[in-house]
């Protein structure tokens, strides 16, 4: 309290005022995730040297993109203060319909023209497809968002397993044409295919987001979705339309895990749920909704791959990366309730 | 308050990569670093295998470099990216799935690290690594053919159930038809009635295999292509009152594959048959031969065997040393 108190003396020691107020300005600015990029890495940099090469700088791209892009679907979902558990399952089971699909082996169109076309729609539609039906069940039948996606999370992780038992003898579906698996590795202009998708889907995002009518009611509906509805808001279809976005996304997602694999496999992002969300959260998106940037989402998505792959590098374990991770997107949720709490008192 | 918090979390963050970054570099200094990246611990063998390797690393002065994956393969893609970017001498890699192992391969081939993967082959390809495999058809079928020839010497026909492992897992594929190639010899004393898909998970083959003794209550010939489903194995005999040693009325005729500790219990025990033993020494020694070959520039097949063994009531004695699972038996109880 004394601090705010401009006659009260200062103490011997203390940081002047101004010096704290920077601070406070960057740890509340939305570049501070950014910055504890660069802080970390830099801290990094004696211990993994290799954390600075262009090998695994590139690395790290790679590895962001199709991260990025289901974080960005997610974060669509966290801004009307909703959660999509279902995001996994959805790039399980576009994973293996695509490559149901385009496999050389046994697929439904192997060796056409159109099977990458075709593989590709069905992979986007599916996604679309889940997405619409877990909006329509939270708006139509009024239902927790945490609850549905939990369900189809949980109904079409099994169906991808099941899926893949009619196509293949093995435990995922192989034979993937040479133009579909080549896309995780080419470039056009030199910069990797899949940096332009995720760069592409960033921009649309933001655009939607943040420039938008969609994006104005998506903030909201998330703000208040009583104030909403009595301001004109479509919140049902505004609400169907998050989840479809993030259905679409992690669809998008699973083109590039799968290009990557060269293999549609039914667990194919199966364990990435707390990247995910993680990565949105640290960005800075609230979890109680009405606040998020897909700029953010970028830098949480960046931290998040930085800190794994500089573990990676440590040869820390896995369950000690689980637990430096969890801890972090703990304290970034923690950071998050507490502004907000700010927010409601004020 | 919340500025001290993140500066706490990016402190902690910051000593706990020094800590460990510390350790990896002392550990590493001036020599070869293997990188060892397991797609999980699910089982006695597994940890097994893990122990066995860090100890032949750290006897010939190596480094390792250990990862595990949690059975996600993207991430042991970017597990081998990560070792090949700390450019270790050589790689070891059990993957989740055949397939998908694929692209680490060329990645390794790309950055010339030899890779060798451990106890479980890629599906076919044209790049190049090093398989190190059991012979687990020859294994199994030898195991199953000493249960067959328990099953004639009774003067009973049984009724067999086999426990499957994963489809998707070369090594299952190969004991189901080891253990097929056995019993077709004895078509007088063993009828197969049940085919119990595992997945390799214990909730299955504990379901399956109750089922199966509740459709058939007279099976009395088991064989399971892993011993990690042994504790659900012995459940299900128990609760089906079929539990009892060699000699007894009720034995039911018990056939292994690994040669876990547990395995090698139930054998002084007299409660299992025979079992097909994967010697973890000599494939651990074979895959670390490979690595030190390829560097050398010299040629190494493509799949390199391990011949087993098959431990039984009439040879446990004398085989009994060569059992991995006798080995840490005998360290547990001494």
């Amino acid at each position: 309290m004394t601090a705010l108190n401009p006659s009260a003396p200062a103490k011997p020691g203390a940081a002047p005022p101004s010096a704290i107020r920077n601070l406070v300005r960057l740890v509340l600015s939305e570049y501070f995730v950014l910055v504890l990029c660069a802080v970390y890495a830099l801290a990094m940099g004696p211990f993994v040297p290799e954390l600075w090469s262009w090998e695994v700088a590139s690395n790290i791209l790679s590895d962001m993109m199709p991260l990025l892009i289901v974080a960005i679907g997610q974060t669509f979902v966290l801004v009307i203060a909703g959660i999509d558990l279902s995001v996994t399952a959805i790039i399980s089971m576009a994973a293996v319909v695509g490559a149901s699909v385009m496999s050389e082996t046994n697929g439904y169109l192997s060796g056409g023209p159109l099977a990458v076309p075709a593989a590709l729609a069905a992979m986007v539609a599916l996604g679309l497809a889940i997405g619409t039906l877990n909006g329509l069940a939270v708006t139509r039948l009024n239902m927790p968002p945490f609850i549905v996606t939990l369900a189809t999370r949980m109904f079409f992780a099994g169906s991808a397993v099941w899926f893949t038992t009619f196509h293949t003898s093995s435990s995922s579906i192989a034979g993937l044409p040479d133009s579909f698996t080549a896309f995780a590795d080419a470039s056009l202009l030199g910069i990797p295919q899949p940096m332009i998708l995720a760069v592409v889907v960033t921009v649309v995002a933001h655009l939607i987001l943040a420039r938008s009518r969609l994006g104005r009611w998506i903030v909201a509906v998330g703000s208040n979705s009583k104030a909403a509805t009595i301001s004109g808001v479509p919140v049902a279809r505004t609400i169907v339309a998050t989840f479809a976005i993030s259905g679409v996304c992690a669809a998008l997602a699973a083109v590039i895990y799968e290009s990557r694999m060269q293999t549609g496999s039914p667990i194919t992002g199966e364990n990435i749920l707390l990247d995910i969300i993680g990565a949105v959260v640290i960005g800075g998106t609230s979890l109680f909704g009405g606040k998020g940037k897909v700029l953010w989402t970028v830098f949480g998505v960046l931290f998040l791959v930085i800190l794994d792959t500089s573990m990676k590098l440590l040869g820390t374990s896995l369950f000690a990366i689980y637990i430096i991770k969890g801890g972090v997107i703990l304290m970034a949720a923690v950071i998050d309730t507490l502004r907000h709490r700010i927010l409601v008192t004020r | 308050m919340r500025a001290n918090r993140r500066e706490f979390t990016l402190g902690a963050l910051t000593a706990i990569a020094a800590a460990s970054g510390w350790s990896v570099a002392a550990k590493a200094a001036d020599n070869k670093t293997i990188a060892v990246l397991f797609d999980g611990l699910y089982s006695e063998f597994w940890v097994a295998g893990l122990q066995i390797i860090r100890d032949d690393l750290k006897k010939r002065g190596f480094g390792i470099q250990e990862a595990i994956s949690d059975k996600d393969d993207n991430k042991q893609f970017e597990q081998v990216r990560a070792a090949i970017a700390k450019k270790v001498d050589g790689i070891i890699i059990v993957q989740t799935d055949s397939n998908a192992v694929i692209p680490a391969i060329k990645a390794a081939n790309k950055a010339k690290i030899p890779m060798v993967h451990f106890n479980r082959p890629p599906a076919k390809t044209d790049a190049f690594s090093v398989a190190i495999q059991a012979d687990n058809q020859k294994i199994a079928r030898e195991a199953v053919l000493y249960s067959c020839g328990v099953a004639k010497d009774s003067g009973k026909k049984h009724k067999a159930a086999i426990l499957i492992g994963n489809l998707g897992d070369p090594n299952a594929i190969q004991r189901r038809d080891g253990f097929d190639e056995a019993v077709k010899q004895f078509p007088d004393n063993v009828e197969v009635v049940a085919r119990i898909p595992t997945e390799w998970d214990a909730d299955k083959a504990f379901a399956g295999l109750t089922n199966a003794l509740q459709a058939n209550p007279d099976i009395s010939f088991v064989f399971t292509s892993s011993d990690f489903l042994l504790p659900q194995i012995i459940q299900s005999l128990k609760a089906a009152n079929k539990w009892a040693p060699v000699g007894d009325e009720k034995h039911v005729i018990l056939t292994g594959f690994d040669g876990f500790p547990s395995a090698y219990e139930l054998m002084k025990d007299k409660y299992m048959d025979a079992c097909g033993v994967q010697n973890l020494f000599f494939e651990t020694t074979l895959a670390m031969q490979a690595i030190l070959d390829l560097q050398a520039g010299k040629p190494v097949e493509k799949l390199l065997l391990d011949p087993g063994f098959a431990i039984t009531q009439a040879n446990i004695e004398a085989k009994k040393d060569e059992m991995w699972g006798y080995t840490l038996w005998k360290q547990k109880n001494g």
